[in-house]
């Protein structure tokens, strides 16, 4: 979405992925527009656009957001991670891996969030439950594969990693 | 959906807010954000200014002092459910914290915001009062205490002036011999509450009942005392017959407003029901058990 309001704007300063951005935003350009539209990130989705369904999760500063209930200029002088961030090789994530084969996606449209918030979980929790897996992506709505091939998934991702190899 | 234009601000300090927010007509703080992003989009509110405080570190803080917790405004969900000190001396809000929608929110929405923007249906609220929580504010003209009873006036209305930012949620440590619990129930678990019981007693000799306040919310336009069944429990020998008898009355005197969600003889039970469970686990936390 182009805006068609340019006095009030902020110039603001992102690492996006690694890479440093400086652009001049309006002050109430949402942050998952800023990645879409300004980054052409388009990994990042924007599905219900009220805050309820998590396709938007990106990492900010290591935690996850919902980047549709942020103001770009929110994130000035932040890190940002997305999607695209976690491949950045060319060589999937032990996460994306374990989604393919374990079929915990159809469509894939809440994937890149559903992937950022196990991340997440498993920063903090190298060995989650079923329980503390569904609890973790209670914030992304799937609607189509279902939750327990995602879980699945989850977890052999996490037995894949193992400890202390997290450190995007 | 995108909100109206608006300045934006973001201070480092707490006194450059406060400047900011005496002499800008029409500003909004955001804190978390995770309510006021939202209903800017929906327009339902269309600030001209924005001060963005969460660059204000000092805000974020929880400390054990003078006999009370200490939590900065701007501390969030995900903080208060998993700190230590929270959960050891008045785990029901860490238990309140930890349900609140989802891990994304609980990482970006924050005390002071949940106050501020005073959701009868939201949970930090209804925990605060059953915890006797102070709300201390500052503005350019100094600072102020307000007891939770008196925090919430009305529908997202609450005691803060325009020049007011909520600084600090001050929580007495109860004695020992304390428990407190949360329950909420809600139509998927991570969403607003249908209704929610906050309880918080202490037990003094005998087991009997020193203090005790059971909050419910999702009920009127404010988080409400159950204030009968408190009336039938204080100074009482506390057992399960007398918990259940108690709650009985826990709906009694109780203006609901009207809910799409739920009918209102459904809200009613739901609230004895919830209120009984509610402090089974109370008494059982403060007898030492969990």
């Amino acid at each position: 979405m182009e805006e068609t309001e340019t006095s009030k704007e902020i110039e603001i300063n992102v690492n996006v992925n690694g890479k440093q951005y400086q652009q001049k935003v309006p002050s109430r350009m949402l942050l998952v527009d800023f990645i879409r539209d300004r980054l052409e990130l388009t990994g990042t989705h924007i599905g219900c656009d009220t805050g309820h369904c998590g396709a938007c999760t990106i990492m900010l500063n290591g935690v996850t957001v919902k980047s549709c209930l942020l103001l770009a200029p929110q994130a000035n002088n932040s890190k940002v991670l997305t999607i695209e961030g976690l491949s950045a090789d060319g060589k999937l994530h032990p996460l994306q891996e374990a989604f393919l084969e374990h079929q915990g996606l159809q469509c894939g449209y809440c994937t890149p969030g559903m992937i950022l918030s196990s991340l997440f979980l498993l920063k903090r929790n190298p060995t989650p439950s079923d329980d503390e897996i569904k609890k973790a992506i209670d914030g992304n709505l799937c609607r189509c594969t279902g939750y327990l091939s995602i879980v699945k998934a989850v977890k052999a991702a996490a037995a894949r990693i193992g400890l202390g190899s997290l450190d995007q | 959906m995108r909100p109206r234009s608006f300045e934006y601000y973001a201070p480092s300090s707490l006194r450059d807010a406060l400047t900011l927010l005496s002499k800008t007509e029409d500003a909004k703080v955001l804190a978390g954000g995770q309510s006021l992003i939202t209903i800017m989009k929906l327009r339902l509110a269309a600030p001209s200014a924005l001060i963005d405080i969460n660059g204000i570190t000092e805000l974020s803080y929880v400390r054990e002092e003078n006999g009370g917790i200490a939590i900065g405004a701007l501390t969030c969900h995900d903080e208060l459910s998993r700190n230590r000190i929270i959960q050891a001396k008045c785990s029901l809000l860490a238990e309140a914290a930890n349900v609140i929608a989802d891990q994304q929110v609980r990482n970006r929405g924050t005390i002071g915001g949940s106050l501020a923007h005073a959701d009868p249906t939201a949970d930090l609220p209804t925990a605060c009062m059953a915890l006797n929580a102070s709300i201390i504010t500052r503005s350019e003209k100094g600072s102020r205490a307000i007891a939770s009873s008196d925090f919430f006036r009305d529908f997202f209305t609450t005691a803060l002036k325009q020049d007011e930012i909520i600084h600090e949620v001050r929580i007495p440590i109860p004695p020992p011999r304390s428990g407190g619990a949360y329950t909420k129930l809600a139509k998927g678990h991570n969403d607003f509450a249908l209704v929610a019981v906050a309880a918080q007693i202490s037990l003094g000799s005998g087991d009997s009942c020193c203090a005790i306040s059971i909050v419910l919310g999702g009920i009127g336009s404010t988080p409400t005392h159950a204030t009968e069944t408190e009336k039938l429990l204080r100074g009482q020998v506390i057992d399960d017959r007398q918990i259940r008898q108690a709650s009985l009355k826990a709906a009694d005197g109780l203006t609901l407003n009207p809910d799409f969600r739920a009918p209102t003889e459904l809200k009613l039970k739901l609230v004895r029901t919830l209120t009984e469970r509610t402090l089974r686990t109370a008494v059982s936390r403060a007898r030492g058990g969990d």
